[in-house]
């Protein structure tokens, strides 16, 4: 019930993010050419517009499973997709490239290889036994993603002067100005099996609920499960950061919000943070896109500045959330 | 029913036991006892198949634990850990419903008709029927360790593991949680094994008492000759006072 409300405002969010844009066009002009694609309005809505959708889509829902997944794992409610270290991984070798002039074709690849080398190595030092110690994901997480930070503060440092420097800080602040449908092509496969892992996970995480020695007791093999899930919520964000670079907030915020709507039960809360990740993903886009048309806000910064506050407010008035 | 093979334990570095071996019959009641850090918790979670032991084996019904499946082992085994995880916000139902992973195919995501009765059989055994929306944070104690208990029964095990089930119970909840798992094994006809720390509440609910100090099983008999000297002098050190209840049971109190 609760899902279908929120498939509903999934929906009409990308129809009103379709007819909204740099180039104001009757709504009517757009509704026709996504039927005949013929013609420049044509061109805007199938080569601009609807990638661009598609690809908010797929950021929004990816880092918000791979979120619910890694809280709904580690039972830690402050824990977001960046902890694999996937998009410090992808951050530094894509500013890397960028600096030395490496082709802008090669970038996504490189960025999405880099982001999932980085998980392996963050997923080796958390390794113990054969499973995962939660602390020292955390911890390897956290100090690995600091220590590409601050590689990437001496790249940027070095190269002030040159004209590489806007298109990496563009990259850094996440925005999906500038992909197509070649983008969405090199990524779906890999979120999609991501999300075909969270989906066979679900049952195991309901269970992880109850702590790891309770959901073991009840016959989850924990050590797969947690495999399992942080190589779902790496390909996810994985995916994500290619497609649209660090966009921050949406991983952290939305399981928690998903949570208030259709409360923990992985079978729910997977399907709802996926739809709110699209659709504020899509909406905050389209905000970025039009406000200061034609320049664009980047849309790690907009979600930052709205969904902060936003969620600050929600943590604090209201009963504490259960992760 | 579950039976240990030369069993060699460690906890970390410290050896716990050297080589234990014992049985435990279909439809027992098994109270363990023994000084604390003997090493009755690792004991019974090697039982459970959550600690590899270092050397021996552990066999349910003939088949090595070790070889089984994760939800083969669970449909066998009930375990009921003694960590006082809080897990706020869940309903009682839900929280009981997990018992059924081990039941469902890895595409079943939601319960069916014989989960549903499992569930409401679990929490009627342990009388929580009424409790099954209410949320785990506004339990008392001994609703709680009742809550745990229905989880473990609707994984339909014959076998029930419980350590600790009455620490921290005031006395009237402790009698009532041993009372509903004596009532498992002459009505459901399961197994029973329970890290206790009370020798009276053994004496009283136990068939038989397997008790350990010193690396190794001092003695696992009936209830009255554990309780008679001069076992607990040496497992727990201390001189004890005998005396027998109207009923004409044998119970124990350190001696002043």
């Amino acid at each position: 019930m609760r899902l279908t409300a929120l498939a509903g405002l999934a929906l009409a969010v990308t129809l009103a993010a379709l007819l909204v844009g740099g180039t104001m066009l009757p709504p009517e002009a757009i509704l026709r050419a996504l039927v005949r694609p013929r013609g420049d309005v044509a061109t805007i809505v199938w080569q601009l517009r609807l990638p661009r959708l598609c690809i908010g889509l797929v950021v929004g829902a990816s880092l918000a499973i791979a979120g619910a997944l890694l809280q709904g794992m580690l039972r830690n409610p402050l824990v977001d997709p960046y902890l694999t270290g996937v998009s410090a991984g992808a951050a530094v070798a894509i500013v890397i490239a960028m600096s030395a002039g490496i082709a802008i074709g090669a970038v996504p690849a490189l960025g999405f290889g880099a982001g999932i080398a980085t998980a392996l190595l963050v997923a080796a030092l958390a390794r113990r036994g054969t499973g995962l110690d939660a602390t020292r994901l955390i911890l390897a997480g956290v100090s690995l993603s600091s220590l590409f930070a601050a590689v990437i503060a001496l790249v940027l440092t070095r190269l002030q002067s040159t004209e590489a420097a806007p298109a990496i800080v563009g990259w850094l602040a996440g925005s999906l100005a500038g992909r197509g449908w070649s983008d969405l092509g090199f990524s779906v496969p890999y979120a999609a099996a991501g999300t075909a892992i969270a989906l066979f996970s679900v049952p195991a995480l309901n269970a992880l609920r109850l702590g790891d020695v309770r959901a073991q007791a009840a016959g989850v093999n924990v050590d797969r499960a947690q495999w399992l899930i942080l190589a779902a919520a790496s390909l996810l964000t994985a995916c994500a950061v290619t497609l649209s670079g660090t966009i921050g907030f949406v991983g952290l915020i939305v399981p928690h919000v998903a949570r208030r709507v259709v409360g923990s039960d992985a079978r729910l809360l997977i399907l709802a943070s996926a739809l709110l990740g699209g659709a504020l993903t899509v909406a905050a886009d389209a905000v970025a896109r039009t406000v200061i048309a034609p320049a664009e806000i980047p849309i790690g910064v907009l979600l930052a500045f709205i969904g902060v506050p936003a969620f600050l407010y929600l943590y604090l008035h209201g009963r504490t959330m259960a992760v | 029913m579950i039976a240990a093979h030369e069993l060699r334990l460690f906890a970390g570095s410290r050896l716990l036991f050297g080589e234990l071996d014992f049985a435990i019959r279909g439809g027992e009641f098994v109270a363990i006892l023994g000084p604390n850090g003997v090493g009755k918790t690792t004991l019974l979670r090697t039982l459970a198949g959550a600690h590899h032991p270092t050397g021996g084996s552990v066999t349910v019904d003939g088949q090595s634990l070790t070889e089984l499946p994760h939800a083969d082992r669970a449909r066998l085994i009930a375990y009921v850990a003694s960590d006082d995880l809080f897990v706020n916000y869940l309903s009682v139902r839900s929280i009981v419903a997990t018992g059924r992973y081990a039941h469902h195919r890895w595409w079943q995501w939601h319960e069916d008709a014989t989960d549903g009765a499992a569930i409401d059989r679990a929490l009627a055994d342990v009388r929580m029927e009424d409790f099954a929306s209410r949320s785990f944070d506004t339990l008392s104690s001994g609703e709680r360790q009742r809550v745990w208990l229905a989880l473990a029964l609707t994984q339909e095990a014959p076998l029930l593991l419980l350590d600790e089930p009455t620490s921290h119970l005031d006395v009237h909840v402790a009698q009532d949680v041993l009372a509903l798992l004596r009532a498992q094994t002459l009505q459901r006809g399961k197994t029973i094994v329970c890290v206790l720390h009370d020798v009276n509440e053994a004496a009283q609910f136990a068939d038989r008492i397997l008790l350990l100090a010193d690396r190794r099983i001092l003695a696992f008999a009936e209830p009255e000759v554990i309780l008679a000297p001069p076992f607990l002098e040496a497992a727990y050190g201390v001189a004890m006072d005998r005396l027998r209840t109207p009923a004409g049971d044998l119970r124990v109190l350190p001696s002043v």
